[in-house]
């Protein structure tokens, strides 16, 4: 067996963060040599295997809640870096973001930059991140730009560079924080053993910076809220696990309102006040009445507020225009002209294709440079040079020369290399950090470590990106212990409480988390009482349990979808089926993640993971899928799949506070359960068959209702109609009954603030069933026609199927209303019409 | 030419009223208005005010980044008709450029000094530090004015070598004046330059478009202006068209001349029968009037009339009393 080390140490030129490092990183990288066994492929796999496990049960994503969503790709190994040189990093992003916190106080301010000559204006005025709209609006304190990210690497020659910086929304710290987690875990004893300075204090650090950056009318506990533009985001989970781990709502557009100058979350009854925001949607987005007309991501009057000092929006309206990239050609000149500084940190050297020498330079070598549009969007993206064929490069010197100003080449840079976990061995990949900086009123604090990012094939040139990459962890390394420096708990007086609140759109969230997860569950318990009886007979298609399995099966067509079992519960395509169940559910809670408990995602992964496997047994093609429909379901997969969700009912009853939300999810579980266990009953009780046939189906059914065992010590040996409808109907004690659901529903209901007319509709559903329910005679409804039609309990339980299904509705239309904007008509009429 | 003084000061009562009506009813609505009258060369506002009814709960008023003046209202009462009025007076002095004052510079000339403010903040030019960002501004492409191979072809015939950049742009506004037939309904705020230039046709809205995107094609700077034109027409001249309604021109900036208003439209310099509301890169930036609004009503319509009343001076000193 090959020493994955020793031939790793025989690879090729080039700065490598292992094979070069010095002091504490140097002594790190041999422990982890050392303790976590690098030489061994044994090792390394299982470590790989346990981070995927990891992620997974944490729900960590790339691409959102959408067909491009993926797993996040995390190495096993860290990047060890030595304190020192981390101390001159951190020392060059700070001044850096100090430098271009100074750009865009000036671009939005006075704008000598242009008009003294330092900055050519086209660069700036050309740019689509540049909103002369946000013009003249200031955040208070002593900076513009709250929060600042830069890609960085390092050269052959040792020392790092700038490739980007990125200013708009950056994203990448809730993932940086997710990475330490899981590696401090798969890496414990490493983790313990070396001094690795924490992430925590930054994001401590950002929460203090985020009050310091509220209008000063907020007092002493600002409310702050974190804008996404929605769990089909790219970095959706990012954004989450940053607001959830920040302590602050994640809310979108529809959640708030401008108001009186001031912007405001639409609460189930009530408007809560907003005195900074978090944008992580892009700037154009965040204003349809201001900036872009037709975004629906945004909250029009955003940036009126903003201008009246209202609220505080962060980073800044207009803050994308630092993203140029001709910046980084003009930076060491602005640093000289503002500051009287040279640049700790350069840039990598960038030529600006508005200046004719620099452009003649990019176009006579556009087959060795990195050519990058001035702004970045969805069709305008970075072109390594070298990549393209002769035609391609003359159309894009054409394209250059038609607009040079909004160019720029790029010389490339071979970033150093990092061991990286790869099939069979390490490779030595390509590696670049992402830095986070954030404004404090004394300077920006610098995040003490980074998200790093491999290139996925060894050696390739890193251009920023984030889509085709591994992500690793970059451990900071201290030869002294860490000291904490601004300690969450304190003395003195109780910190105030900042009283929750959640907008009509989470509400809805939540109440469809409980329903689809309640009808998952039901799903998966009907099926495996129609499974049982399915191993039993059907073998046997005339004989009574034939015949019984014939009731059963139609029942489930009713009740979930028709179909072979394994495609009820496998095929996410049939609305009905588990795997749709399942997927809905997790829509819901992605879109919630900030108010569910990290074990949800633990609970959801089991689930998929279940699912997948089974998927995979039965196989893919239509032969399998046909082959496995011949057969029933496997008990222990329906098993594992009640485990994990009765993991979640736990969750629900003994992890969440009962708040609005969870009464919420409440509600949706039992008027699920109720509307289930209705229509349980219609597909399986309104016709009378014979003895020995219903006796197998409403064994069956009781089962399906988790009743039997209850049903069996009530009644011994003799079951009757009349006493299952008892049990499984008015019986207030059995958590399973219809009657139960009623009750927790109206304790729920009365939980829910709401106001309106509505309200008194919805509440009088409820009181009818409850009042088809007290008048009930079990043993009248039971009553059979000349057919053995049970007409009466046919009628009973349609009149409240549909009252159940009324009650959904006014919920909707009560309590999760979302309006959405429209333009107004274009006003603009010229001449006599 | 009308008999109008060109050099005498006139003065006008302006009301812009903009009704919109909704099937459904609306909870809120958010409205941006550029619709009073900046005071600027050769024109004074007195007085000026929007008011909206239902009432708006705020209304507010800044200074864009153009020195416009842009006024944010928004309306939290529930209603189905929404009625925006801005209402004015104003005094006007302006006197219309003149081919021969305009400084004989050679359009190349004026291409190369725009050229050398956008891309270096060139300190050698006059009142520099005010030209730079509003020439740049000028001369770029922008949303709605992108000029292509077309468009400079269509300029290039009114921009011979050597031509005074003077006659240069009034060759240019009497091409479009003539090869484009004006009709009202031709086009929306959404036709593209493109169409414009191969139906010739179009709107006010489009000529001054056009002109704009000519003029930075040859790579001079040009600005959109949004405003009014007095239509009253004195006997035996014909009427002038876009009889009160919005109005919109273009404006050409001239080292040592500043920029130069230009109507295609009317085939004429900008003079005191017009009045000014803002200017900007193109008609994006100076909607009259633009919102968003809730509601459940999938449609909505509007109307809109424009009176713009030339008075006295003691009917203005009056109603300034009012």
């Amino acid at each position: 067996m090959t020493n994955l080390l020793t031939s790793y140490e025989a690879g090729g030129p080039g700065h490598d963060e292992m094979l070069q490092s010095t002091g504490a990183a140097k002594a790190a990288w041999a422990q982890l040599a050392d303790l976590v066994d690098l030489h061994s492929w044994s090792q390394m796999s299982a470590r790989r295997g346990e981070v995927v496990r990891l992620l997974e049960d944490h729900g960590v994503q790339y691409g959102g809640a959408s067909e491009d969503g993926q797993p996040w790709n995390l190495d096993p190994l860290p990047v060890l870096l030595d304190e020192a040189e981390w101390a001159r990093i951190e020392a060059g992003i700070a001044q850096r973001s100090e430098l271009l916190d100074e750009v865009l106080t000036d671009l939005y301010g006075p704008r000598r930059l242009l008009t003294t000559g330092v900055l050519p204006p086209e660069i700036v005025l050309g740019h689509p991140g540049f909103l002369r709209a946000a013009d003249g609006v200031t955040l208070p304190g002593a900076h513009q730009l709250f929060l600042t990210a830069a890609d960085i690497a390092r050269n052959a020659d040792g020392s790092w560079q700038v490739i980007a910086d990125r200013t708009q929304a950056p994203a990448g710290m809730g993932y940086a924080m997710e990475d330490r987690r899981v590696l401090a875990q798969v890496l414990s004893g490493l983790y313990r053993k070396a001094r690795i300075q924490r992430l925590g204090p930054f994001f401590h650090s950002m929460r203090l910076a985020l009050r310091e950056v509220a209008p000063p009318r907020a007092g002493d506990v600002p409310r702050i809220a974190v804008l996404t533009p929605g769990p089909y985001s790219e970095t959706a989970f990012d954004q989450a696990y940053l607001s959830a781990m920040l302590g602050f709502p994640l809310v979108e557009g529809q959640d708030l309102v401008v108001d009186g100058g001031r912007l405001w979350m639409r609460s189930m009854d009530r408007m809560e006040p907003v005195d900074v925001l978090v944008r992580r949607v892009d700037a154009e987005y965040c204003d349809p009445l201001d900036l872009r007309g037709d975004s629906q991501l945004g909250v029009p009057g955003l940036l009126h507020a903003a201008r009246q000092g209202g609220v505080s929006v962060v980073n800044t309206l207009g803050s994308g225009v630092l993203e140029n990239a001709a910046l980084l050609t003009f930076l060491p000149r602005i640093s000289r002209e503002l500051r009287g500084q040279e640049l700790l940190l350069s840039s990598a050297v960038t030529y600006w294709c508005g200046e004719r020498a620099m452009c003649s330079h990019v176009i006579a070598n556009l087959e060795r440079l990195v050519i990058k549009p001035t702004f970045r969007s969805r069709g305008q993206r970075s072109v390594l040079g070298w990549t393209l064929t002769a035609a391609e490069r003359a159309d894009l010197a054409a394209r250059i020369s038609a607009a040079p100003h909004a160019w720029v080449g790029q010389e490339p840079i071979e970033a150093s290399t990092a061991p990286t976990v790869a099939d069979g061995a390490l490779e030595a990949r390509a590696t670049v950090l992402r830095t986070f900086a954030v404004a404090r009123p004394d300077g920006y604090q610098v995040m003490s470590g980074a998200l790093a990012r491999s290139a996925t094939d060894g050696r390739a040139t890193l251009v920023s990106g984030t889509s085709s990459a591994v992500a690793k962890d970059v451990w900071v390394l201290s030869s002294e212990p860490y000291a904490i420096a601004d300690p969450w708990v304190q003395e003195g007086p109780p910190p105030a409480q900042v009283v929750a609140s959640i907008s009509p759109r989470v509400a809805e969230d939540m109440y469809w988390f409980g329903r689809y997860a309640e009808r998952a569950e039901a799903t998966v318990r009907l099926l495996r009482a129609v499974g049982d009886r399915w191993d039993d007979f059907h073998a046997q298609r005339g004989a009574t349990g034939g015949r019984a399995l014939a009731v059963l099966m139609d029942a489930l067509a009713r009740i979930a979808a028709p179909g072979p079992l394994a495609q009820v519960l496998l095929d996410p395509s049939v609305p009905g089926s588990v795997a749709y169940a399942v997927n809905r559910m997790e829509t819901a809670a992605a879109s919630v993640r900030d108010q569910l408990s990290a074990d949800t995602w633990l609970a959801l992964s089991s689930i998929d993971r279940t699912l997948q496997a089974e998927r995979e047994r039965t196989g893919d093609d239509d032969d399998g899928a046909a082959e496995a429909s011949a057969g029933g379901l496997r008990g222990p997969v329906l098993a594992r799949l009640l485990e994990s969700l009765l993991a979640l009912q736990g969750l629900g009853s003994e992890s969440m506070v009962r708040d609005v939300g969870w009464y919420l999810m409440d509600i949706g579980i039992r008027l699920e359960r109720a509307q289930h266990l209705v229509d349980t009953l219609a597909a399986t009780l309104t016709q009378r068959r014979s003895a020995a046939v219903d006796s197998l189906v409403l064994e069956s059914v009781l089962i399906a209702s988790e009743s039997v065992i209850t049903y069996r010590r009530r009644y011994q040996t003799r079951a009757n109609v009349p006493t299952m409808l008892d049990l499984l109907l008015v019986d207030g004690r059995n958590p399973r009954s219809v009657r139960f659901q009623l009750d927790r529903l109206r304790q729920d209901l009365a939980e829910v603030p709401a106001g309106g007319s509505g309200v008194a509709a919805r509440d009088r559903l409820l009181a009818d069933v409850e009042d088809l329910l007290d008048e009930l005679d079990t043993a009248v409804v039971a009553d059979t026609d000349e057919h053995g039609r049970r007409r009466r309990l046919a009628d009973l339980l349609d009149s409240i199927g549909w009252r159940l299904r009324e009650l959904d509705a006014e919920l909707t239309r009560i309590h999760f209303v979302h309006p959405t904007p429209s333009q107004w008509l274009d006003a603009g009429s010229w001449g006599a019409a | 030419m009308s008999r109008t003084d060109a050099s005498e000061a006139r003065h006008f009562h302006l009301v812009h009223r903009t009704t919109y009506t909704y099937p459904d009813v609306v909870t809120s609505s958010y409205g941006r208005a550029l619709l009073l009258p900046r005071t600027s060369s050769g024109q004074v506002c007195h007085w000026s005010e929007i008011r909206t009814d239902p009432v708006a709960a705020e209304i507010a008023e800044h200074r864009d980044f153009y020195g416009n003046r842009s006024s944010y209202f928004a309306i939290n009462e529930s209603h189905t008709v929404l009625e925006v009025v801005a209402e004015s007076l104003l005094t006007v002095a302006r006197k219309a450029a003149q081919v021969e004052r305009i400084p004989a510079t050679p359009w190349e000339s004026v291409a190369h000094a725009t050229r050398s403010l956008r891309s270096t903040g060139d300190q050698t030019q006059p009142d520099h530090a005010a030209a730079v960002v509003a020439v740049t501004d000028g001369a770029l492409a922008s949303a709605l004015v992108e000029p292509d191979d077309d468009i400079r072809a269509y300029a290039s015939p009114s921009f011979p070598p050597g031509r005074l950049v003077g006659h240069a742009i009034r060759d240019l506004t009497t091409r479009i004046f003539h090869d484009f037939t004006y009709r009202s309904g031709s086009t929306t705020v959404r036709t593209p330059l493109g169409e414009v230039l191969e139906r010739r046709e179009g709107v006010c809205q489009d000529f001054a478009h056009l002109l704009v995107a000519c003029v930075r094609s040859m790579g001079l700077a040009a600005r959109y202006v949004s405003g009014y034109i007095e239509t009253q027409p004195p006997p035996g001249v014909p009427k002038l068209r876009g009889v009160d309604a919005s109005h919109a021109w273009a404006s050409v900036w001239v080292p040592h001349g500043g920029w130069v208003q230009t109507d295609p439209t009317n085939d004429q310099f900008v003079d005191n029968r017009y009045v000014v509301l803002g200017w900007g890169r193109d008609y994006r930036d100076v909607s009259p009037l633009r919102g968003i609004v809730f509601t459940e009503a999938e449609d909505s319509s509007l109307s809109v009339a424009v009176d713009l009343l030339p008075i006295t001076r003691d009917e203005l000193e009056e109603l300034r009393q009012r």
